[in-house]
């Protein structure tokens, strides 16, 4: 799996989840660049990208996540 | 004021001891001392005494902190400003009191004008003295001020007095075996503009024990987890959606350290006090209950982690009222209500607030006079629906009007729709709370027409209301559901969303 198709994924599930479109996502982006992306997007967003790859993150895996390419970096390492 | 001077016994005592942890550093009741004699200085030399309320902009820092004790030894009440709020909001919440200073800690001042802003970063000190002896303030003035969502579209401001939180301070040490040493360490999750902060860093820096904040930033839940398995807190303040939010993770959780874990500001349901007491295996869970109206909370329930506890729909039991409160259940026509039945619950004693600023007309709605254990008594009406049983607990059942809670957040859905008709006038609308997957609640606009943009009503509401209390579901009907004495059919509507 490519880090490139994660990464549209992500931006559909955000889309998706948030309900509007005007943000980027690029490897450093964080909850604080996004508008809507709060504690409680937070928890809807990570169900739907466990549901898409069929994986399950662990509590210790979420509370280390900082920004996307943290997030890719652990769905690549579930995915492959 | 009895707990002001143990508070300052306190700091005083426990010098060498840690008495925050905010962002990665550590800071001893020495330095929060130091701290706060300088704001002192700084309040007497520009603040006049005839200036009550005082603002005071919400940051994660020790300047903030120290700012409230700063205040409350001046006699002063602070206003919590959260920055993190539309501008026009906060600018109405300090105009209500009155305020014109604002503390500010941050690098840049949040007002540019209209306020005078006190630096509290970056200020020398200018007494003397050290170890400044606290003012004694007369029981009546206000101690803080907290803004709560209002039907008519103004925040109502519940002014909490010296007395009021000198009755709560006391009041929790006399009641449900709450006690705290100087090892304890404690959980602040609250935003300063909510009220169990300040219990949150009252209870502890009254016994010199450590108070470990959040920060704003990134995911609340995360970070609870993250200082509670980092630092063995041992005692956990929260609402409960905190652990709804951690419930799929509570098979990772495992923490010995916690003494106690207390609830209040919604819901604690029972099947999931009793997991998450699994994870906090020698915690005893506390079952908090109180409106802001009545000081943070004014009674409780002792959860039993091994079941069996009194429950109404799922819902744990809110327990006995503390012994410096009453409780009385009412009906419609303020008559006191027989045991098992369910009506309004009324609250009177110590901790009870003297009436919200500036609102004569709620203020006449909420109080009444009734003659209780043959003395009169001024009780407030909180709105929330109970009943008590047999060994005199109280169970919570529901509210009796259109207000909601949001993570622990109070909501008028008339103050939102109040602000949707701005733009939507010529239009039917309604806001209405709709339970997610994870037992909280989420809020809907339906909207009485064709399908059109809101964008120009949702930016709008970004500029108006915290977001919080934002809609984040929409619904366009032809018609709004009616029940048969054409009042909009909530339950309908709930279920076409």
């Amino acid at each position: 799996m490519e880090k490139e198709t994660i990464m549209a994924d992500l931006r559909g599930i955000f889309i998706e989840t948030l309900g509007h479109e005007s943000f980027e996502l690029n490897d450093d982006t964080s909850a604080k660049d996004v508008d809507g992306w709060d504690s409680v997007t937070h928890m809807m967003l990570i169900n739907e990208i466990e549901e898409k790859y069929d994986i399950k993150f662990s509590l210790v895996e979420l509370m280390g996540l900082e920004n996307i390419s943290d997030l890719i970096k652990i769905i690549l390492e579930k995915k492959n | 004021m009895k707990f002001i001077h143990t508070l300052q016994d306190s700091i005083l005592k426990h010098s060498n001891l840690n008495a925050f942890f905010i962002n990665e550093k550590y800071y001893t009741y020495g330095e929060l001392s130091q701290k706060i004699n300088i704001i002192r200085g700084l309040i007497q030399m520009e603040i006049p005494a005839s200036e009550k309320y005082v603002g005071l902009i919400t940051n994660d820092d020790l300047e903030t902190y120290a700012g409230i004790i700063a205040l409350w030894f001046e006699g002063k009440a602070y206003v919590p400003i959260n920055p993190i709020y539309p501008k026009t909001r906060n600018k109405e919440i300090l105009e209500q009191t009155n305020s014109t200073f604002v503390l500010d800690s941050s690098s840049l001042p949040y007002f540019e004008t209209g306020f005078e802003t006190l630096d509290t970063r970056n200020v020398q000190n200018v007494l003397e003295k050290l170890h400044l002896e606290p003012k004694s303030p007369n029981k009546d003035d206000s101690a803080y001020v907290i803004f709560t969502s209002g039907s008519t579209g103004i925040p109502k401001g519940a002014p909490i007095s010296y007395k009021n939180l000198n009755g709560f301070a006391t009041a929790i040490d006399n009641n449900l075996d709450f006690s705290i040493t100087s090892s304890d360490r404690f959980l602040q999750m609250f935003e300063l503009t909510f009220d169990m902060s300040v219990v949150s860093l009252l209870a502890p820096l009254l016994k010199g024990a450590c108070v470990y904040t959040v920060s704003k930033e990134s995911m609340k839940y995360f970070q609870i987890i993250k200082l509670l398995s980092e630092h063995q807190l041992t005692v956990l303040i929260m609402v409960p959606s905190i652990i709804h939010f951690l419930r799929p993770y509570f098979k990772e959780i495992n923490s010995a350290s916690v003494r106690y874990s207390c609830f209040a500001g919604g819901k604690l349901y029972g099947d999931i006090g009793k997991e998450w007491n699994a994870c906090i295996p020698n915690a005893q869970i506390i079952n908090y209950y109180g409106p802001t109206e009545t000081t943070i909370y004014c009674g409780g329930y002792l959860f039993d982690k091994n079941g069996g506890n009194k429950q109404e729909n799922g819902v744990v039991s809110i327990g006995k009222p503390f012994d410096n409160t009453y409780y009385l259940v009412i009906d419609e026509d303020e008559n006191e209500l027989a045991q098992g039945q369910t009506g309004e619950l009324c609250i009177a004693g110590e901790q009870l607030f003297n009436g919200y600023i500036q609102n004569e007309e709620r203020n006449k709605q909420v109080f009444f006079e009734k003659e209780y254990n043959g003395k009169p008594m001024v009780f407030y009406k909180s709105g929330d629906l109970c009943y008590k049983d047999q060994d005199g607990d109280y169970l919570y059942v529901g509210r009796s009007d259109f207000q909601v809670k949001i993570r622990g957040f109070r909501v008028e859905l008339g103050e939102i729709e109040y602000h949707v008709k701005k733009v939507l006038d010529k239009v039917d609308i309604v806001v209405i709370d709709i339970p997610d997957k994870t037992g909280d609640i989420e809020l809907g606009l339906a909207v009485c027409s064709k399908k059109m943009d809101l964008e120009p009503v949702l930016s709008y509401l970004k500029e108006a209301l915290p977001a919080y209390m934002i809609p984040t579901q929409f619904l366009f009907v032809d018609q709004l559901p009616h029940s048969v004495n054409d009042k909009i059919d909530m339950k309908a509507l709930r279920s076409l969303f």
